[in-house]
């Protein structure tokens, strides 16, 4: 027995095999929980929130921690990559560094050497710092259950604060991005009480590119992060910003849309009424931001 | 040989630490052990009755103690009104009830969570100016009312004092309660010595008093108890209550069988008693060149449900309320209040911040409003030499408060113009700069028993081979054991390494007191300076080993006459002054910390590293006390359970630079001229915080933590900016 103070004891497999975590999730359901770094699920444990009599170790399955980036194809994270091995991998760097901006900015450098991207977006906290980068990159998830694989786009994963598109037997192994359109630009910004022991009172993951389809000639994705039960896609907002030439003015409206959009409820942590406010500030910085990077770029 | 003092000599317990060597309280282990769980009160005031035959049921159970297995069920630090269980009625969430002990840790929470309770709620009362009033609930059945206790001090006739001033600032002032959230949870184990004595091995900050407390409560003598101590990594003084101790002593005193507990964060985060929150309404009056005429201070502090150390707290406050400057005109009345929150005691200070915060805010405003430089208005009013105090009597020697200033003023670039403020990084942030000075009481006060005492040991055949020093000091993370040898090497000139600190162990060392009041490099050093000289004096008369004894004494203080104030409040002041660099972000209300400068007079500078180890650490806690801190309570319920909720100060929220200036005042009662600095390194930053944050912003914040919120309705109500 384990014997730290209210951690409770349980049993904890490490499996080796995609077919193996199956067969034990449908045996035990409710009593197994899978573990990648367990910063989410050992705190749980301990609150007694959640009383598996199983702990599943998915992090050593073959492939779960690799990265793999090919020019055209896009790339792909291992499930259980953690946070620094995603924050300082070159090619997610060089292509794709809102990813990486977002991975960084989670906890604190002990922290994220445990925690993995994957388990981030199985905890399906509406705090959770890179789902809103992955939903900005349109990635998508690649689950493995007991009909094998299937694939799923992140923005369709997400039901409600705890709540997953998981079906019964069914576990994340990876996460695909597709290659992204040339001369984007990304930012990522968050806010919280202390700078590395809170979760974010608000997260605004930006995404822009050149898109001649739309009448502003630029495409913009917004996504907010712990302003709703889940992480969520400010539609209107990147439809004023598609539809109206960029500049302050846009994107003052845009940050107003996206703050309208924003549905935070009163906690310790912050306010409602602050959080909303912030939403504006920082969904306006972002944009800026981005249109300094997206400017620059096509000089 | 010799000159170690004022040496960074390595500490004599760092290799022990990074080598897992150590062991805190957690690691204590004994063969054969039972483990101990404590069940609280779940409501803030409440008659119960209690149940414990299903948990006593429960295979592998060996006793559920309560109230009725505890002699004399009371225990306290300054007097005993609170129960080691409570019986019939509990005061707050943080009141234990029963303990399980069992074979397992396992058995005993579950037998814990098989203890029946039934409540029946009485009316709560958490606010102390509602609790202080006539018809409050009552919370201590047998006290006529809620007021703890009230001090006052009445000096010159402040009507006429704010009669000749040319500005006067008058404000409230609010702080609230905090967590000391030091590393190590409450843990340790408790059994029967060889020798029959029960015996507690665990961490906290007054090993002797410990012991006291525990004699008391178990009605044995105090030789038959014994208490050992482990350093710990942090107190703050968190740990100057009992905590597991007495616990831990009752259970191995009943079963005869070693038993183990820890804590969790949420129980020490319970449990333990919190700083006081303190509500202060402050008025203070100067003429137009910057003399200050007069002050009128209220103080209401929050007691919580029982005394731990308020009514020292108070006193402190209530002395420290007018500043390190001379007032001629003064008025303070304080008092501090049960409610049914959280006790609050011991933390770091010890009612000075509190005091500090108001008064120094004052200033600030009062410079303002004449058109002075903070600064400067400080300078022609600050204590000197000979200066007689609010309780009439003269300041110890060894005046330091104005060097102090000069110091941190020119390091700062601060001139007669004022503050040199940083560029901002972003053209929606402005900085902002503010000063604040601070004076805190080293060692006990107001006539409360003061003494140390030591016994050197020297040991070696031609010259000293090695010299174990015994003192009942303990060390809790400050670099203690450090400094005292240190002291010794200095004394018996002998190399630094050849000094021995013997464990913390009641049937061993002497009593030296508590490590509180930034007291130890002063009492205790002064008793090992004491116990080296006439060692060596033995040593010299040929005695082998040479052994020696002795207690140091203070001068005695006395305490405040209840009409007017008047005493000798104390033997010896630390003082002061800092300034804080804030970046303010005008469109989220953040408020970055980005430098301090922070002079001290430590009187003599032991060891450098420690004395900067504390200004680091007493400058994050202050930062975290200001702006990020915030324990909240609803109607007597703990809202911030955990450290998830209760946010501290991580060192990704530091300053990126803390510029320590160390000022040399030498206190000719000192050892080798040493004061203390232990809580004056926390005591003073906030209110310049406050004030850089008003230099940026020109809204002033009379109560704390500021947050960004906070700060971004201010700006948005205002419309304001510098
Ligand atoms: C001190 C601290 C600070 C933190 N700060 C932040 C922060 O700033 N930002 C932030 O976003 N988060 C933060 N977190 C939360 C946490 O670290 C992250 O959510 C982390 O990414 C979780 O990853 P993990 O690998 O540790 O997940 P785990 O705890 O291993 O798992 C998380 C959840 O997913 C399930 N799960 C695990 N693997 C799989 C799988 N392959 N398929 C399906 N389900 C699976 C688990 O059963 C569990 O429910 C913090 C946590 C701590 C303890």
């Amino acid at each position: 027995m384990l014997a730290r103070p209210g951690l409770p004891s349980f049993d904890y497999i490490r499996a080796s095999t995609a077919q193996e975590v199956v067969r034990l999730l449908k045996e035990h359901g409710e009593g197994a929980r899978l573990m990648m770094g367990g910063t989410d699920l050992l705190v749980r444990m301990r609150q007694g929130d959640v009383r598996p009599k199983i702990v599943v170790d998915v992090k050593h399955l073959p492939g779960m921690s690799e990265i793999l980036y090919e020019e055209g194809a896009g790339l792909t994270i291992g499930a259980a990559a953690t946070m620094n091995q995603v924050a300082k991998h070159p090619a997610v760097r060089a292509h794709y560094p809102l990813l990486a901006e977002a991975a960084n900015s989670v906890a604190s450098y002990q922290v994220r050497n445990r925690a993995t991207v994957g388990g981030n977006l199985c905890n399906a906290s509406p705090c959770a710092d890179t789902t809103p980068a992955i939903l900005a990159l349109e990635g998508r998830l690649v689950l493995y259950g007991p009909n094998g694989e299937r694939e799923l786009p992140a923005k369709e994963f997400f039901l409600g604060p705890g709540q997953t598109a998981l079906q019964p037997g069914e576990f994340l192994t990876a996460m695909r991005f597709p290659q992204l359109p040339s001369g984007s630009a990304g930012k990522y910004l968050k806010l919280g009480r202390s700078k590395a022991g809170d979760l974010s009172l608000v997260g605004v993951a930006i995404f822009g590119f050149p898109d001649e389809t739309t009448s502003s000639g630029y495409r913009f994705r917004i996504v907010l992060g712990s302003v709703a039960p889940v992480v969520l896609r400010a539609l209107e907002a990147e439809q004023v910003l598609a539809s109206q030439p960029p500049g302050d003015e846009t994107f003052a409206l845009a940050a107003q849309r996206a703050m309208e959009a924003a549905t935070p409820i009163d906690d310790v942590r912050g306010s409602a009424v602050y959080q909303k406010a912030m939403v504006r500030t920082l969904t306006l910085r972002g944009l800026r931001d981005v249109w300094e990077q997206l400017a620059g770029r096509k000089e | 040989m010799g000159k170690v003092l004022g040496q960074p000599v390595v500490r004599n317990d760092a290799l022990d630490k990074v080598t897992g060597r150590l062991k805190y309280p957690g690691d204590l282990n004994m063969p054969g052990q039972l483990y101990a769980k404590m069940l609280w009160s779940k409501r803030p005031h409440a008659r119960f009755q209690m149940d414990t035959s299903e948990a006593e049921a429960v295979s592998g159970v060996m006793a559920v103690l309560t109230a009725k297995d505890v002699p004399r069920n009371e225990f306290g630090l300054i007097f005993p009104d609170q129960p080691v269980f409570n019986f019939d009625v509990v005061r707050s969430v943080g009141d234990p009830i029963a303990m399980v002990v069992a074979e397992t840790e396992k058995i005993a929470a579950l037998a814990r969570d098989l203890i029946r309770v039934d409540y029946e709620d009485l009316p709560v009362v958490t606010d102390p100016r509602e609790a202080m009033k006539p018809g409050a609930p009552v919370i201590h059945e047998k006290k006529p009312s809620n007021i703890l206790k009230s001090y006052r001090i009445r000096k010159g006739d402040v009507q006429k004092g704010f009669a000749e001033a040319d500005a006067i600032v008058e404000d409230d002032y609010f702080m609230p309660l905090t967590e000391h959230a030091f590393l190590q949870p409450e843990a340790g184990i408790g059994y029967i010595d060889d020798e029959g004595r029960v015996t507690v091995h665990s961490a906290g900050q007054w090993a002797h008093d410990d012991r006291r407390q525990i004699a008391h409560a178990l009605d044995l003598p105090e030789d038959q108890v014994r208490v050992i101590y482990t350093p710990a990594g942090g107190a703050f003084g968190g740990r100057e209550d009992l905590s597991v101790q007495l616990v831990l002593a009752l259970a191995a005193w009943k079963l005869k069988r070693p038993l183990k507990i820890v804590w969790s964060r949420e129980e020490s985060i319970r449990g333990h008693h919190k700083r006081h929150a303190f509500y202060i309404h402050h008025k203070v009056g100067a003429t137009k060149d910057g003399k200050i005429t007069a002050m009128e201070v209220e103080i209401v502090a929050d007691c919580g449900a029982y005394a731990s150390s308020s009514t020292p707290v108070l006193a402190n406050a209530v002395l420290l309320s007018t500043g390190p400057y001379r007032v001629p005109n003064v008025n303070v009345d304080g008092c501090v209040v049960y409610t049914n929150n959280l006790r609050t005691g011991a933390m770091r200070g010890f009612g000075a911040p509190q005091a500090v915060f108001a008064v120094e805010l004052q200033l600030s405003k009062l410079a303002e409003k004449l058109g002075i430089d903070p600064a400067t208005l400080r300078l022609k009013n600050v204590l000197v030499e000979g200066s007689k105090l609010a309780t009439n009597t003269v300041v110890p020697a060894g005046v330091g408060i104005r060097q102090t200033l000069l110091e941190v003023t020119e390091t700062s670039g601060w001139s007669d113009q004022g503050p040199q403020r940083p560029p901002a990084h972003a053209p929606h942030a402005r900085t902002g700069v503010g000063l604040a000075c601070g004076w805190k009481n080293v060692g006990y006060s107001f006539g409360f028993p003061e003494q140390a005492s030591c016994t050197a040991e020297l040991y070696g055949e031609q010259h000293i081979e090695r010299a174990v020093i015994k003192i009942g000091a303990a060390e809790v993370g400050q670099g203690l054991n450090t400094i005292l040898a240190q002291i010794a090497a200095e004394t018996l000139h002998i190399p630094y390494e050849a000094v021995e600190i013997a464990e913390l162990d009641t049937s061993v060392v002497p009593d030296a007191g508590s490590s509180s009041a930034s007291r130890h490099a002063f009492m205790s050093g002064n008793a090992v300076k004491g116990a080296c000289e006439r060692a060596l004096e033995a040593w010299q008369r040929g005695e082998r080993p040479a052994m020696m004894t002795y207690q140091y004494l203070p001068p005695k203080t006395t305490p405040f006459d209840p009409q007017t104030g008047e005493c000798y409040p104390n033997f010896s002041y630390g003082y002061a002054s800092q300034i804080a660099e804030v970046e303010v972000d005008l469109e989220t209300g953040d408020v970055a910390l980005t430098r301090v400068f922070a002079a001290h007079d430590a009187g003599k500078t032991i060891n450098p590293q420690t004395l900067e180890g504390q200004v680091d650490g007493g400058v994050v806690m202050a930062q975290g006390w200001a702006l990020i801190e915030d324990f909240i309570q609803q109607d007597g319920y703990i809202k911030t359970r955990r450290l998830s909720e209760y946010l501290i100060p991580t060192s990704m929220d530091a300053p990126r630079d803390i510029v320590s200036c160390l000022v040399e005042v030498a206190d000719p009662l000192g050892p080798y001229g040493a004061r203390g600095v232990g809580e004056m390194t926390m005591m003073l930053l906030a209110p310049a915080i406050l004030d850089a944050i008003h230099d940026a912003t020109g809204i002033w914040f009379n109560r704390i933590p500021v947050k960004a919120e906070d700060v971004l309705l201010a700006l948005k109500r205002t419309g304001s900016q510098r």
